[in-house]
């Protein structure tokens, strides 16, 4: 090994390089591909939900008319749950070897951090729900009477609304002890209007009964505020030493 | 406490107190439908303002610390959550007791009765905070959770009535009242917000001394308290017709004053049991 | 409390004195109770980029590998080449084309590796928290004689050590730390003039 010299020093400013985007984008990547080296979240993940999925099935055996008003209310229940799981592992991953504070040292903004979380959630939170819906049709005999792609769109508004809230909590109990049990006790109260927004436009949906289109104008202004207002307090709750 | 202000004001919040409950049993004229099981109300309606009044304080509180930082705006921010929270116990407590006997059913999720339960829950989850954050970072991280549930209530409440349930809509609001019922509700709440802002002035203190100590011990006096108040409670589970009309209403008015009563003198146990806790750490410490 | 800049600093004091907390206040990871802390004439967190810090714990992700783990950190400083990277690995003796995950390192590998990570941006200012622990004399004399390197190039470094004997011929001054408070400061003991 070579003697080390001096290496030049370094320029006074901060490289031009790091819009935030660009920084939410790596933050993801790199979130997305920690998850596919090691594929904990999405597996406990997945089966959670299936055994949401079965115990219920046996539970009730619902037919094709009694699932469509059931449905809402169950798949959302099993996806919240999962959902916290998932948000916890995330910043387990970053308490880790104590990774976090290698974030916290450099001149990256936290907002980034915040935004990139909330969309490597989100990314693996839809992928979950992609996978179970199949599964939800073919053991409650599913099928809707209204348009799918306002499913997908409250399905989209609505996970949003759950991650964004969830990813922010869970930054907060990782300064608290029993932090497992802290996220979903303080996600849960202030998520439950955006939840039973959910349920009641995935029942209209699937029974063709009334127009989900106030509800989703209510997810997406839910959606508007609480990400504006988890982004702006980030910072502080991150730094919160 | 050292100021003799408190204690003056103390005697004024007593002897309000004795006042307004001697008005609300004796001198408010009976309820045409409901007799003597409305007069809930009077202690039900003024522990809700004073609810509201503290949650309000923990908002501009929380607000000030987050902007200043001050350990003053933290104590406050503390005092308006947990007084807050018992206060509003109440009002769940009473609000079903009344209800039980007036519809028949101890809970209806409608706009309002589900906005309040989501309310507490909001402040109780910021109490469970607070106590299990680690030190240093307590009071920022419930700060940001006062502003999030003080923007989630606007949102619940509309909500709420955008989207009506399924249940009837009963009645709950403010019956046509007559003035005697008026003033005896208006003094009432005059008693119950002294009541509460004394409280609340008590807690303030415990919370600056505790801070300056830097120690926090809560002893869980109020586990008693609660086994007592499940036994009344029993009586009110029987879904017997019969057994519901041989309980008149005076009972429920009688039950709706020993649950109350017993949720305040519970949480004044538990602050006087603090209370002497921190005074002999201070003592121990040599801060008196 | 004043440092010089391009000067070599020890820590030093017993177990519990404040020199972990002492650096991550600097690194901007902890507040002061009192004061404000200025790194070369701007308050210490904005002024990030220019701060290298390494902790006792690795700092680093376990299921990506060396250059995986450099690269995400380069980009959060606005760095997009491997070049700095590969030499900062080279320089505390790893192998930058070693596709093994930090999880299976070693633990003076990883020791190196977290130093990597805190000197590939070229920082004025390294914050350094036991480098020393769990590596064997030889690279420690290696890493030694790397920080000395630097500090000869005009870098500033704040180092917090156990292993002072180390450090007698390449540190300038040495700080006492005892229950938080700064008690003696002075030429290290046996420095050169």
């Amino acid at each position: 090994m070579s003697a080390a010299t001096g290496k030049r020093v370094a320029a006074e400013t901060p490289p031009k390089s790091m819009s935030i985007t660009r920084l939410v984008w790596v933050n993801v990547a790199k979130d997305l591909r920690l998850e596919w080296r090691s594929r904990d979240v999405l597996n406990s993940m997945l089966f959670f939900s299936l055994l949401v999925v079965v115990i219920f099935s046996f539970a009730f055996s619902p037919t094709a008319d009694q699932s469509r008003n059931m449905a809402g209310g169950l798949v959302w229940i099993a996806f919240l749950f999962s959902m916290v799981m998932a948000l916890n592992q995330s910043w387990a991953r970053e308490l880790r070897n104590g990774v976090l504070d290698a974030y916290r040292v450099s001149p990256a903004p936290a907002e980034a951090l915040f935004l990139g979380k909330c969309l490597g959630n989100f990314i693996l939170v839809i992928l979950l729900e992609c996978l179970m819906a199949p599964l939800f049709v073919v053991f409650y005999n599913l099928s809707s009477v209204g348009p799918l792609w306002q499913l997908v769109v409250i399905a989209l508004l609505g996970t949003w609304a759950l991650v964004v809230n969830g990813t922010f909590f869970a930054a907060m109990s990782i300064r608290t002890r029993n932090r497992e049990l802290m996220l979903p006790l303080l996600l849960l109260p202030i998520s439950i209007p955006a939840v039973g927004s959910m349920v009641t436009a995935t029942t209209q949906v699937l029974t063709g009964e009334g127009a989900p289109v106030v509800q989703m104008k209510f997810l997406a202004g839910f959606c508007v505020v609480f990400t504006t207002a988890c982004f702006l307090l980030f910072e502080t709750v991150l730094n919160a030493e | 406490m050292k100021s003799p202000i408190f204690y003056v004001l103390l005697l004024i919040t007593l002897g309000l107190l004795g006042w307004g409950t001697y008005q609300a049993i004796m001198v408010a004229p009976p309820e045409s439908t409901m007799g003597d099981a409305q007069r809930i109300f009077y202690y039900h309606v003024p522990a809700a303002t004073a609810a509201s009044i503290l949650f309000w304080g923990n908002f501009f509180a929380s607000l000030w610390y987050l902007w200043k930082r001050s350990p003053v705006a933290d104590a406050l921010a503390v005092t308006g959550a947990e007084v807050g929270v018992v206060f509003f116990g109440v009002v769940l407590v009473s609000g079903p007791i009344w209800a039980r006997y007036a519809w028949g059913t101890f809970w209806v999720w409608d706009a309002r009765l589900t906005t309040s339960l989501i309310l507490w829950l909001l402040y109780v989850s910021y109490l469970v905070l607070r106590k299990s954050s680690e030190v240093g970072s307590t009071s920022v991280l419930a700060a940001a959770m006062a502003m999030l549930a003080a923007l989630d209530m606007p949102i619940v409440y509309m909500s709420n009535r955008w989207f009506p349930t399924n249940h009837p809509q009963p009645m709950i609001g403010t019956p046509n009242l007559n003035p005697e019922m008026q003033k005896v509700l208006l003094w009432n709440m005059l008693a119950f917000t002294m009541f509460a802002l004394l409280i609340a002035w008590f807690r303030f203190e415990l919370e600056r001394t505790s801070q300056k100590i830097n120690q926090l011990h809560l002893r869980k006096a109020a586990q008693g308290i609660s086994m007592a108040m499940l036994a009344p409670l029993l009586l009110f589970f029987q879904d017997d017709k019969a057994l519901r009309e041989q309980v008149v209403q005076h009972h429920y008015m009688v039950a709706g004053y020993i649950a109350v009563w017993t949720i305040y003198i519970g949480y004044l146990l538990f602050l006087y049991s603090k209370l002497k806790k921190l005074n002999r750490e201070a003592a121990a410490i040599g801060l008196r | 409390m004043e440092l010089q800049a391009g000067r070599f600093y020890v820590l030093r004091g017993e177990n519990g004195a404040g020199k972990s907390t002492l650096l991550r206040m600097i690194a901007g990871l902890n507040e002061p109770t009192e004061g404000a802390i200025h790194i070369f004439g701007t308050p210490n967190r904005q002024a990030l980029h220019q701060l290298g810090y390494m902790a006792h714990a690795p700092l680093l992700y376990d299921e990506l590998d060396g250059m995986e783990n450099l690269r995400f950190f380069a980009q959060l400083y606005g760095m997009n080449s491997d070049v700095p990277l590969a030499e900062a690995m080279e320089r505390v003796g790893l192998d930058p084309r070693l596709a093994r995950r930090v999880g299976q390192y070693s633990q003076g590998m990883r020791q190196r590796l977290s130093l990597a990570r805190a000197i590939f941006h070229s920082p004025r200012l390294l914050l350094l928290d036991e480098p020393f622990s769990n590596v064997d004399p030889d690279s420690a004399l290696q890493i030694a004689r790397l920080l000395a390197g630097m500090r000869s190039a005009g870098n500033t470094i704040l180092l917090v050590t156990h292993q002072v004997g180390l450090l007698a011929d390449l540190a300038d001054e040495f700080l006492l730390l005892s229950h938080g408070e700064l008690v003696d400061r002075g030429p290290m003991p046996g420095a050169k003039a």
